[in-house]
């Protein structure tokens, strides 16, 4: 099994602890002037999202975690599990469980491509694109006239998203909406 | 862009305003400014320092750069018995990070006092501080009394029983079982301690911690003479009533080879030189180090000690 020593820890960097699959976050060589060296890690747990910290001694080593991110299409869900294939042209599959796709499953849209975390082979996260552009399915209708400003009311997209959209959105439109904050962020220019 | 100064004008400007405000500090003090070779023919036996070997185009081994200049300033305090101070880079392989570099300017200092030479030396880095910084004069504090309030262990009693159940939660239980009584001392010190020292100098370390200070009675306890600067949750200068006796001092030596071999690491050329220099007599005196890099560190509120250095990433 591969593994890495804490002076080629840097951010980024996978490694197994405890198990889990995990991230480097941030890496800080601590040392005093005369005394043994170590090195305070950041860690992100892949599996949870938690970000813990850890003290190595420095020249200890860790396992690397065997994870890596891969541009898939999502392709359908069968009422338990969410289909991806991969856009390498190998039209190879991958099966995500609920707990895998997490939140990303409101921003789940045919076609659209999504960056898989796999661990040991199989989905571990799947985070959709920053952006994405989905139709308004539920609405009250829009008030005549108010163009610009003021309020605004839920929108219930296609995925089963809901946003807040300005007052004159009608259903049927399609938004451009941010899926990191979940915020509304235009109209699509229509096709 | 590669090979480019890193650091802005403002903070070069700090640096020189430092560096000249260090030089009259000391000229004011009658101290004599030297400048010393960057090649050593012995390293430091310091067991956690790691030094550069320097060979020739042919790979004929010349020397060691300099870990500090110490060797070569006592053979000057022994020569002239007059205080002296150098500025210069210092290296050290295998320390990088943000606040750390493998190579870097130190500032050193000897004064001989014949009389308290521990509480002058104490006093003298706080009017260092006091006079060339905005954080005012350090507080003093006992390494027992912070390491105690943090713990409730007496560090100087403690034993290695005592200390690994501290680390483990630091480290992990694996890892804190193959520490040694000095590196758990150091992984409690340097992350429940270190990070709250806003401007202290901290005295009277553990004597497993004495390197090349003296030992002294402190009621039962055997304390190395050592005063430590902190600021901003960082080590910034070193101090020690120095070692005298080339007996004691070679002793040091050879204990340092043997906790480098029972550590897995090298071990290192004696010092011939620095103890014929404490042979043939070092006057009473205490000697500091301090990180002038660091000072400016924290002096400029920078996040890394990279943004304080002219060039960095050049390697």
């Amino acid at each position: 099994m591969a593994s890495f020593s804490t002076n080629e820890f840097k951010s980024g960097l996978k490694v197994l602890i405890d198990g889990d699959p995990c991230t480097i976050v941030e890496n800080e060589f601590v040392k005093p002037g005369k005394g043994q060296a170590f090195n305070r890690v950041k860690i992100k747990n892949l599996k949870t999202g938690r970000v813990v910290e850890k003290t190595f001694k420095s020249g200890d080593s860790v396992e690397a975690a065997d994870v890596i991110d891969l541009d898939m299409e999502y392709l359908y869900a069968d009422g338990e599990f969410y289909h991806f294939m991969m856009t390498d042209g190998s039209f190879e599959q991958h099966v995500a469980d609920a707990k895998a796709v997490g939140d990303a499953s409101k921003w789940l849209k045919e076609q659209e491509t999504y960056l898989i975390t796999l661990f040991n082979g199989a989905p571990l996260a799947v985070s959709p694109p920053n952006h994405i552009e989905l139709e308004v399915v539920e609405t009250d209708p829009g008030l005549k006239g108010d163009t610009a400003q003021g309020g605004s009311k839920p929108a219930t997209l296609s995925t089963g998203a809901v946003v807040n959209v300005p007052l004159f959105i009608e259903i049927g439109e399609v938004l451009r909406v941010d899926t990191r904050t979940g915020d509304y962020v235009s109209r699509a220019t229509k096709k | 862009m590669m090979g480019r100064p890193t650091a802005t004008r403002t903070i070069l400007e700090a640096r020189a305003s430092l560096l000249s405000g260090l030089r009259s500090f000391f000229e004011a003090r009658q101290s004599l400014e030297v400048d010393v070779p960057a090649i050593a023919k012995a390293p430091a036996s310091d067991p956690w320092l790691d030094s550069f070997a320097v060979s020739d185009p042919a790979g004929l081994h010349v020397g060691y750069l300099l870990t500090s200049p110490e060797t070569y300033l006592k053979r000057l305090l022994s020569k002239y018995q007059c205080p002296v101070h150098a500025i210069g880079k210092a290296y050290r392989a295998n320390e990088q990070g943000s606040e750390h570099a493998i190579e870097f300017t130190m500032l050193e200092w000897y004064r001989p006092t014949p009389i308290h030479p521990f509480q002058a030396m104490v006093s003298e880095i706080q009017d260092l501080v006091e006079t060339l910084t905005e954080y005012g004069r350090p507080d003093v504090i006992a390494y027992s009394d912070v390491f105690e309030a943090t713990y409730g262990l007496n560090p100087h009693q403690a034993t290695t029983d005592d200390l690994v159940g501290f680390s483990s939660n630091i480290l992990g239980a694996k890892a804190a079982a193959s520490l040694d009584f000095d590196s758990h001392l150091n992984v409690l010190f340097a992350t429940e301690i270190e990070p709250h020292l806003m401007n202290h100098i901290v005295i009277n370390f553990p004597a497993i911690q004495s390197a090349l200070a003296r030992l002294e009675r402190d009621g039962a306890d055997s304390v190395a003479k050592r005063a430590e600067l902190y600021i901003a949750g960082r080590e910034i200068a070193n101090g020690y009533h120095e070692l005298t006796d080339a007996v004691e001092q070679s002793a040091r030596f050879d204990e340092d080879n043997r906790r480098r071999e029972s550590l897995h690491r090298p071990v290192v050329p004696r010092d011939d030189a620095l103890l014929d220099a404490l042979t043939s007599g070092l006057p009473e005196s205490y000697g500091v180090a301090l990180g002038v890099d660091r000072l400016l560190q924290v002096m400029t509120q920078s996040k890394t000690l990279s943004e304080c250095m002219t060039f960095t990433g050049h390697l």
